[in-house]
């Protein structure tokens, strides 16, 4: 069997939709400057590379045609690379690394380029022609149902309170604003360039953000609800790019390979609680690993809500020193695409440097699906 | 000096930021300067503040977020030099001669020669102002004093000196004219100008009136309100209004500059319950309240008055005067016996005789003196129109009684009238006892003033059309509010067919407070409550027609809109060829509020209209979300600028500043269309159906999950997302006008039968607004 890794990893900085400082840049550009960087970066060839696949939730405007291709282009990548547009929703860029995975696995090739973009600023979530099947919405109303709704039902399903939501969000905050202050979030960022001069820095971590100031905000989606703007994950602009490849092409290449992929899972659930999807997904992916919990060292768990992450953690009897070391998307955001690249080279990192075994990369997915990518130290 | 392209304005506070955002309102770029605070870490600090106060002000000082992009804001130290770009400096500073005229020698340093400069001042004569200044200075010098607020008092006081150079002043009033749409009143260089010289009168008369007769504020107010037709603040209610600090202050400073021989000083007298209040933060609104308050204690909110005689609070009694409600006209408050009456003449018979001792003194012109009156402190009718609807020789005669002096042009009316029509002109009186007609400012015309001689072509119970020259005609909706009924309907389609035999073009367009508020809820309320749903069924169907004959007539049509034009009266507009609105024009399609959807072809046009905005994404959701996202909230627009984002207005749609000009550019407007007509082409829609319908419709369920929309308005956004989405439409189906008319219809049919709609109904006729169920 041919082991796959993780040899590289960027981002662009995330910042807030609408009125951050990438928020006039186009995503197609934005993602392009990453995987440039990316590829520059790992020192190789770019004709070594099979293909670009990036996950984008919402393909159309200036992320529509086959987007992929055309950051293909912008980021002078030899046109010999592929470009392929992939979406699973929030999943759409750990579907590109899974992707890749199995087309090593099969010989179809040893480098790829697993990116995700999306920019909420400038293509509305539901896109610009929302047009739900009115038969399925009578059905399954929740395969249409809105991401905060979902939220709600996890939250009264799963008995998480309000409060401890709130608590939540206040030390993702504090852990990204420490990693920040700190410099340890530098190293994964890729200054973007813009009209308005360089961009090199998050624009959503709050580092005061406090347990009084959030008790303060109203329900965002449900008048007797118990989620707030300030216990979701915020809409966000923002690209991701992962490096992977053979375990013997980076030995060829000199690369410095940041995890080994041990095993990955997709895995359906009831829309109505989409947030819990992590939980089948990361079970099956362990299972498949023949590992437990236990085993995990490292865990980064996408924070849609607040709700949904306790949710998983409690479900999942996760620890909590390892989920989102460095903080999760409810303080850096949540560009629906790139997230998934985000925290699957997240993870590899944060495995190389803070040592351990196992590490998980695990996101829920609206419709109603969780997927998890297990990363094992090299 | 050719033209004002540029204008500074000096003094940050709420008048100097107010007049900064009026004039970049009319689109002119504005530098808005004031001091820097000591050890001010935003040496723009004060503009910049103001223009954040103007931008959350209520009422809107702004007329759209592009206007207050137009505000630069500055300091004097550094920016002073930039005052040689503008074409007019505005000073709004302080009220002391030195610091005024400090400025002006620092102004006169850098300004280039020819530059307007006028002072807002409301109480230093302009003489004042310029002596010791140098030639250059006082010939461009000039007063300007606006009205608070700004942007929605029409009235702006002028006061030029005998060195200011005519020419100069003329293209600073014709600005304010056009481009700010103000009425400009001449005043002569006296203190308090006009309308403060007598409203200050007035209000101070009032306040000792009330005390001297023990009569409660709530009852002064409703005594001096609607009778003399007066805002039904009254006195004390547009006390709290302006803020109690104001009356000192202004007061103070007539008495200062008066001379002792005028009546103010008799009536004036020192207020130490004014004083208190003010001293405990009770200045009026913007304060703690003043003679009224909200008393929040319990956490339930009860309205108080002062209590004149013990100066403590307690709740507000409501006025019960039957005998207030059944006299007619000022003159039967006046006859009353008792106190009402008394205490109406102990204000009125003083503030008339002064207002006529101010002939000769204040402005020689009796017109002028009314016109303050009603633009400056909102009154239905001036002191001069007020005495002809009393009475001269009963002023006259009840002043003598009392042992007042009568003012000479008062005693010298002899049975006249200040105001008459003859051969169908109006005419006023003059200080020398001769009738001179009326003039209106060239570019002014008003439908009243054709009135007086014409006779309508068509007239019915709920409108008229008149001729008013040129080929062109003029519909005026007469009901009650301007409602529309199946009357308005019939008569509009009488009007177009005689138009189009007859004439060359039509202007919808009236002098009521609100062009339309739409169309007549009681009517619908009763039919319904006979269940006479055919006949509801059948009114629908006649509006829908009659506009459509309006929209393909073959001659231009251009709505002229003033006030709220809502309902139906916005879906007028939205059939015209045209539109000249007037800037303070409040349009939308409010049907969604009052349990209903827009069935006149409001949803029709508002579709044609986004989906041919180039500026929105392609594809069949977009135009539909946009026209949803407006008429399910029942937004209005709160300007005519606003209606146009709104696309209520389109880009090519006239806005007139001045009120009184609005009739003219419209009839300009119409016939500039005249030639080469051709009807628009019909709409034709291409719309998603009941995906786009159940897109929609998931939006406003978020609304309501979040308690922001209620179940019925769930229903009512359900049938509006039936109509906009085309009803079973494929996307690949191409939509005529008739198709969309159908459905709105029977949206409106299905809604109009449901219990909440006519809760609404009944609500919006008992409180003025839709019950929230």
């Amino acid at each position: 069997m041919t082991h796959v890794v993780i040899a590289g990893y960027a981002r662009s900085p995330f910042t807030p939709a609408k009125k951050g400082a990438l928020a006039r840049v186009r995503p197609d550009d934005l993602a392009a400057q990453v995987v440039r960087k990316l590829v520059a970066g790992a020192g190789l060839p770019s004709k070594d590379i099979e293909d670009l696949i990036v996950g984008c939730a919402f393909p159309e405007g200036e992320q529509g045609f086959n987007v992929a291709r055309l950051i293909g282009m912008l980021a002078d990548l030899d046109l010999t690379v592929g470009g392929v547009t992939v979406n699973r929703f929030c999943g759409s860029s750990m579907q590109s690394v899974h992707m890749a995975a199995g087309q090593i696995a099969l010989g179809a090739g040893e480098a790829f380029l697993c990116a995700g973009v999306e920019s909420m600023s400038r293509v509305p979530m539901m896109g610009f022609n929302p047009l739900p099947n009115p038969a399925l919405h009578g059905k399954r109303p929740g395969a249409y149902m809105g991401m905060g709704d979902t939220a709600e039902n996890v939250a009264r399903r799963w008995e998480i309170s309000r409060a401890d939501q709130e608590a939540f969000a206040v030390g993702s905050h504090r852990k990204a604003a420490r990693a920040q202050g700190e410099g340890r979030l530098a190293a994964e960022i890729v200054p973007i360039a813009t009209k308005g001069g360089p961009v090199e820095a998050d624009g959503c971590i709050r580092a005061d953000a406090s347990a009084e100031g959030l008790a303060a905000l109203k329900p965002a989606f449900q008048r007797d609800g118990t989620v707030t703007a300030g216990t979701a994950s915020p809409l966000t602009d923002g690209a991701s790019a992962v490096l992977v490849c053979s375990e013997a092409y980076a030995r060829r290449a000199g690369l410095t390979p940041l995890a080994r992929i041990a095993a990955v899972a997709i895995s359906g659930c009831e829309p109505e609680v989409m947030g819990i999807g992590p939980v089948a997904a990361s079970r099956k992916a362990m299972a498949r690993a023949g590992i437990t919990a236990d085993a995990l060292s490292v865990v980064e768990l996408n924070e849609a809500f607040a709700s949904q992450a306790l949710a998983c953690i409690r479900d999942l009897g996760l620890r909590e020193e390892t989920v989102n070391i460095d903080g999760g998307a409810i303080a850096l955001g949540h560009p629906l695409g790139a997230t998934g690249a985000r925290i699957v080279g997240k993870a590899a990192a944060l495995l190389a440097r803070e040592g351990g075994r196992f590490a998980l990369a695990t996101q829920c997915i609206g419709g109603g699906q969780g997927i998890a990518t297990l990363l094992e130290r090299v | 000096m050719t033209g004002i392209r540029k204008v500074a304005v000096i003094g940050a506070g709420v008048m100097g930021s107010g007049i900064a955002a009026h004039i970049a309102n009319a689109g002119v770029p504005v530098l808005l300067m004031d001091i820097v605070p000591e050890g001010a870490a935003d040496r723009n600090g004060l503009a910049r503040g103001a223009v954040a106060g103007m931008l959350k002000a209520e009422p809107a000082a702004f007329m759209s977020p592009r206007a207050a992009k137009l505000v630069e804001t500055l300091n004097l130290e550094d920016h002073l030099d930039r005052l040689r770009e503008v074409d007019w400096i505005v000073e709004v500073v302080i009220e002391r001669l030195d610091a005024k005229q400090a400025l002006y020698r620092r102004i006169e340093a850098v300004r280039k020669p020819g530059t307007a400069v006028s002072s807002n001042t409301s109480t230093i004569p302009l003489d004042a102002l310029v002596e010791g200044m140098p030639e250059a200075f006082a010939k461009d010098f000039l007063i300007t004093h606006f009205f608070n607020p700004p942007r929605y008092m029409r009235l702006l006081e002028i006061v030029t000196g005998p060195r200011t150079d005519p020419a100069l002043a003329a293209t600073v009033a014709d600005f304010a004219d056009r481009r700010l749409g103000k009425s400009i009143v001449r005043c002569k260089d006296r203190p308090g100008f006009i309308a403060n010289r007598l409203g200050i009168f007035w209000i101070q008369n009032a306040i000792a009136a009330a005390d001297d007769l023990g009569v409660p504020v709530e009852e002064a107010d409703a005594v001096m309100g609607r009778p003399f037709g007066i805002p039904k603040t009254g006195v004390f209610g547009l006390v709290d209004l302006v803020g109690l600090d104001l009356i000192p202050h202004t007061t103070r400073s007539l008495r200062a500059a008066l001379p002792p021989e005028d009546a103010f000083h008799a009536t004036f007298r020192e207020m130490p319950l004014i004083a208190r209040l003010i001293a405990e933060g009770y200045t009026g609104r913007k304060g703690k309240g003043g003679f009224y308050r909200l008393n929040r204690e319990g956490g339930r909110k009860t309205k108080e008055a002062i209590d004149l005689g013990t100066g403590a609070y307690r709740p507000s009694a409501k006025v019960d005067l039957p005998e207030l409600k059944e006299a007619k006209g000022p003159r039967a408050v006046l006859d009353l016996p008792g106190r009402v009456g008394d205490y109406a003449w102990r204000v009125m018979g003083p503030t008339l005789a002064y207002a006529a001792g101010l002939v000769g003194e204040a402005s020689d012109d009796i017109a002028a003196i009314d016109e303050a009156m009603r633009l400056g402190y909102n009154w239905k009718w001036g002191p001069f129109e007020l005495i002809d609807r009393i009475g001269g020789a009963f002023v006259a005669g009840r002043l003598a009684e009392d042992g007042c002096a009568v003012p000479p042009i008062l005693a010298g009316l002899e049975g006249k009238t200040f105001y008459r029509v003859e051969n169908g002109q109006r005419q006023v009186l003059t200080a020398g006892g001769e009738y001179q007609t009326l003039v209106r400012p060239e570019g002014v015309l008003r439908l009243e003033d054709i009135k007086l001689s014409a006779k309508p072509l068509l007239k019915n119970g709920s409108a008229a059309l008149w001729d008013i020259g040129d080929g062109v005609t003029c519909f005026e909706f007469t009901s009650q509010a301007n409602a529309l009924d199946e009357q308005t309907m019939v008569l509009l389609g009488k009007a177009i067919k005689l138009v189009k035999a007859q004439y060359k073009a039509l202007v919808i367009y009236n002098e009521g407070a609100n062009f339309s508020v739409g169309a007549n809820l009681g009517l619908a309320l009763f039919a319904a409550n006979i269940a006479a749903w055919g006949e509801i069924e059948k009114l629908v169907s006649l509006g829908q027609q009659t506009y459509g004959h309006l929209k393909y007539a073959p001659f231009p049509v251009v709505s002229a809109p003033s006030g709220m034009a809502l309902g139906g009266g916005c879906e007028i507009l939205l059939h015209s060829d045209a539109v000249q609105a007037h800037a303070e024009s409040y349009i939308g399609l409010v049907e969604a509020g009052v349990g209903l959807v827009p069935a006149w072809g409001g949803c029709k046009e508002m579709l044609a209209r986004w989906q041919g905005n180039p500026a929105l994404p392609k594809g069949p959701m977009p135009a539909v979300a946009k026209v949803f996202e407006t008429v399910s909230t029942a937004t209005v627009a709160k300007s005519a600028q606003e209606a146009r984002d709104l696309l209520f207005l389109r880009p090519e749609d006239g806005i007139t500043m001045n009120r009184d000009r609005l009739l003219a550019d419209a009839k300009a407007r119409a016939l500039a269309m005249v030639e080469g007509y051709a009807p628009p082409e019909p709409a034709s829609l291409t719309l998603p159906g009941p995906s786009g319908a159940l897109a929609l419709r998931m939006a406003a369920e978020g609304f309501a999950n979040r308690g922001i929309a209620t179940a019925h308005d769930l229903v009512v956004a359900g049938e509006l997302a039936r109509v906009l989405s085309g009803g079973g439409a494929d996307l690949l189906d191409t939509l005529d006008e008739d198709a969309i008319l159908d459905l709105e219809r029977e949206g409106f049919m299905r809604l109009v039968r449901t219990e909440a709609t006519l809760e609404r109904f009944e609500s919006v006729i008992e409180t003025g607004r839709p019950v929230r169920n």
